[in-house]
């Protein structure tokens, strides 16, 4: 992988606290000796909640589309005539 | 570690996500709106909470941090009774206030992020909307369905475990410069 890649696979493994994560120490050291590292690790993080976001909204039209197959058409109508 | 019932309603959620989810609904729904339709709640009411609690049911499930301890439609109706007791309560402060769409779940983030965080993460949201459809599914199929890199790979067309974990970080960079240059150029012109 590319250099930038490879920061961003860092930056994820410590966010998302994957086993490859740095120990508390070396990531220490790391944003020590990289001035960038913890803004980049910001932004990073802002992704992933913007990415949360965004799932819940997909996953949210995913089961209204559920719904009007087991809830639309005939069946909605039928439901308005003779409610269970 | 979850019990067997909470593995393997994860494992049905990544395997096909919309049988499992259908599944659910339809054993769960009626239950729900039952409920909901002797306490107060109309139809849209009941399918509104009763999708917020699918969406919580969804996330603790692939999340790994699901137990069950009675069926999973059981623990629909449990956590929608919940939801609902908590809109009637909201519903009671502001009567004339109506609920947003996704009105919870943005509230659920919402509570776990600063204020400062709230502004930047609807912008995300809006540059994802702009990604390409391809970046967009292999980004949410990773980190919001939690599907293993195998089956993104393979629903992809990826050679590899290792070409689609290039592809994802590919897709995140290009998100991140979007996200980088929206706010340089508002810093800018501010």
């Amino acid at each position: 992988m590319r250099p930038e890649l490879e920061r961003l696979q860092l930056i994820e493994q410590q966010i998302l606290n994957t086993p490859a994560a740095l120990s508390a120490e070396d990531w220490t050291v790391r944003l020590l000796v990289d001035g960038e590292l913890a803004a980049d690790a910001e932004t990073q993080q802002q992704l992933y909640h913007g990415l949360r976001l965004a799932g819940r909204q997909q996953l949210r039209q995913e089961l209204r589309q559920i719904h009007a197959q087991l809830y639309g058409g005939w069946r909605a109508w039928l439901r308005r005539i003779w409610p269970m | 570690m979850p019990a067997p019932a909470a593995t393997a309603l994860r494992d049905a959620l990544l395997a096909d996500r919309e049988q499992a989810l259908t599944r659910l609904y339809r054993r769960a729904f009626p239950l729900v709106r039952r409920y909901m339709g002797g306490h107060g709640g109309t139809d849209q009411d009941a399918q509104d909470v009763f999708q917020d609690a699918l969406v919580v049911l969804y996330e603790q499930a692939v999340g790994g941090t699901l137990v069950l301890t009675a069926s999973a439609s059981t623990y629909l109706v449990g956590i929608a009774r919940n939801l609902w007791h908590h809109e009637q309560r909201r519903r009671a402060r502001l009567p004339h206030e109506a609920l947003p769409d996704d009105a919870d779940p943005l509230a659920a983030l919402a509570a776990e992020e600063s204020d400062d965080a709230i502004e930047p993460t609807f912008a995300v949201l809006d540059y994802v909307a702009r990604l390409g459809e391809k970046c967009r599914n292999v980004l949410l199929a990773f980190y919001y369905f939690q599907q293993p890199l195998t089956q993104i790979a393979e629903a992809n067309g990826y050679r590899s475990v290792r070409s689609a974990t290039v592809q994802k970080f590919k897709c995140l960079e290009r998100l991140r410069n979007s996200v980088r240059a929206a706010f340089h150029s508002e810093v800018l012109y501010r």
